[in-house]
This record gives structure tokens, sequence and C-alpha cells, in this order.
């Protein structure tokens, strides 16, 4: 059967998912790790306990251990795609309140938009975007994060003509 | 502590648009990828199992998008310093960015607004191409 985006979209699209708490408060170490990888020696993040802005999601997860649903990808996976190979291409912040170490951080999720358009990966590419909001303890908006994201089949399901929906 | 010396944050006064920010580089090194994945907890394939990266169409493993995120906001953090605010941050990732691959983080001033708000152009380039161009908003203090 061909896939039907228009009933997809009838049915995913404006979906949104509960606040969930992320798995443990804003913590010194996840912090050293991300500067880290990036070189990055600011002592404000290192010794001082301030929040690289970008973790904010990070920290509003329940993280990829033990299973949970992790951020959006449990959400974008739930949504019949002809392929389930993702690539995030955009991502837009905006940030609403400083956080620091100690703090708790909440996360909810919602499907903005979807549409089929086909790119060099695959013909039958979908494009998802999505919607994140991030609170803390006090349940006061600290970001919101959205995301446009691109599901694909492999050249292999593409030359064979698999379509998983 | 150990950490960096800590210039001033610029006054929103005296900062001029055209202004460059201070970028930095990296290399894409084996290890970095390792520690991408520490730094992001994001265990997708595609970011370090060759295998899977390139079953998916893809030359190699490459750079996820909370590495790169990191990358831009490190740019404006650094240059703003201790009393400036993240207000918001927007960018495409055009092509990846692969293992054994350089990248160099940039910025420029592109305008200043009211209220302490200045705008910027924030872009990765990768071998004189820009692979993720970027916008990015920050809040300074007031010279007084």
């Amino acid at each position: 059967m061909a896939y039907d985006v228009k009933e997809v979209k009838k049915q995913w699209e404006g979906y949104e998912t509960p606040l969930r708490w992320g798995r443990y408060p804003v913590e010194h170490e996840p912090i050293r790790r991300h500067c880290q990888m990036l070189d990055d020696m600011n002592p404000r993040f290192l010794e001082e306990g301030h929040c690289p802005p970008v973790m904010v999601d990070y920290f509003a997860s329940l993280g990829p251990y033990p299973p949970s649903d992790y951020d959006i990808l449990p959400l974008v996976r739930r949504i019949p795609t002809p392929g389930d190979r993702l690539i995030n291409l955009n991502q837009e912040f905006e940030w609403f309140q400083p956080v620091k170490v100690g703090d708790r951080l909440g996360a909810s999720h919602k499907v903005v938009a979807i549409h089929q358009r086909g790119t060099k990966l695959d013909p039958l590419s979908v494009w998802i975007r999505t919607e994140t909001t991030i609170v803390n303890q006090n349940q006061d908006v600290v970001a919101r994060r959205t995301n446009q994201i691109l599901v694909h089949r492999t050249p292999e399901e593409i030359a064979t003509g698999v379509s998983r929906a | 502590m150990s950490g960096r010396p800590r210039p001033p944050s610029p006054a929103w006064e005296d900062v001029r648009e055209g202004e460059e920010l201070k970028g930095f580089s990296l290399e894409l090194t084996p290890t970095r990828m390792v520690a991408q994945v520490s730094g992001t907890q994001d265990f997708y394939p595609v970011h370090h199992d060759r295998d899977f990266a390139r079953q998916a169409g893809h030359k190699d493993i490459f750079i996820n998008t909370a590495f790169i995120r990191g990358c831009l906001c490190r740019v404006l953090t650094d240059w703003m310093g201790d009393d400036g605010f993240v207000k918001s941050l927007s960018f495409q990732m055009r092509r990846p960015n692969f293992v054994g691959e350089t990248i160099s983080v940039r910025g420029r001033v592109r305008k200043k607004g009211p209220d302490g708000r200045v705008d910027l152009e924030l872009w990765i380039e990768n071998a004189g191409e820009v692979t993720v161009p970027g916008t990015a908003a920050v809040i300074l203090p007031a010279r007084s």
C-alpha cells in the first residue's frame, strides 16, 4: 500500500507528550564532559556550575540508559515513515532563564508538522518538525527548541523498493 | 582553580556591527568522536559506527547536532563573558562534518538592537565550505 502522508499528518500533527522530568538534576560531571568534547575551558561551566545553554534538553531528558523515552527520538520513531534512518537538519533554540547545577528540568514534545518531499538520500523522505518546551522545578519555561528531522530509507531499501509504512 | 583567564564582558555600547568574534578550530579525530558520544550521550550509530553510517548512504561517521550547537554556543560564550545571556540560536546542517576533517567555528556581529540585544551570524567552515550557517542573539550589559 502506498504511503499515505495525509493520514499520518491527520493522526500525528499536534500530538504532544506529557511533561516528563529529567532523570537527574543538573550536574557538574555531564557539563565537564560537554566541555571536554569542545575543548571549552570556560570556568563558569567547569567550576561554577552554570549550565551551558545548549545542555538544557540534555538535563530535561531521561538519558539513553536505562531504556526510556529519550528526548524526541522515540516520539519520531512512532510516526509511520517509509524509512527509519534519521538526520537532524535544523535546530532553533530560544532561552528565557539561566540554569545552574541543582536545578531540575523537564520537557514536553510536540509534533508540529509532517511533510513528504524527496531528497538526494531518498525520494520518499519524510520531514518532521517538532517543538520541545523545557521547564525548571518551578515549571517556569527556561527554553524552547524546534527540530527539523529528515527520515529516510537506506540505499539498499530504496534499491529493493522496501517501505516500512 | 584552573580555568582560562576571564576577559570582561563587552559592553553593548562598545560592540561594533561587523565585528568578528574570536573563533576556534577542532580536528575531528577518532578520539574526539568518542568524546562526542560521551559528551552528548547520543548513541545513534551514525555518529560512531562506520558500517552503520555507510550502510545508510553516508561517507563515514559525522558529528551530531549537540556537538555542532555546542561549538556555535561556545563561540558566543567565549566572546560575551560572564554577564551576557544567550537568547537564541538557530542553525542549519547543510552537509555532514566527517571524522578526519577539521572544522573552524566563526562568528560576526550582524546588528545591534534595543535593550542590550546583539544579533550575530555564526558558522562552521570545513575545507573552505560553510557546512553549518546559523544566527544567534545575545543580551549584553550596558557600559554603566
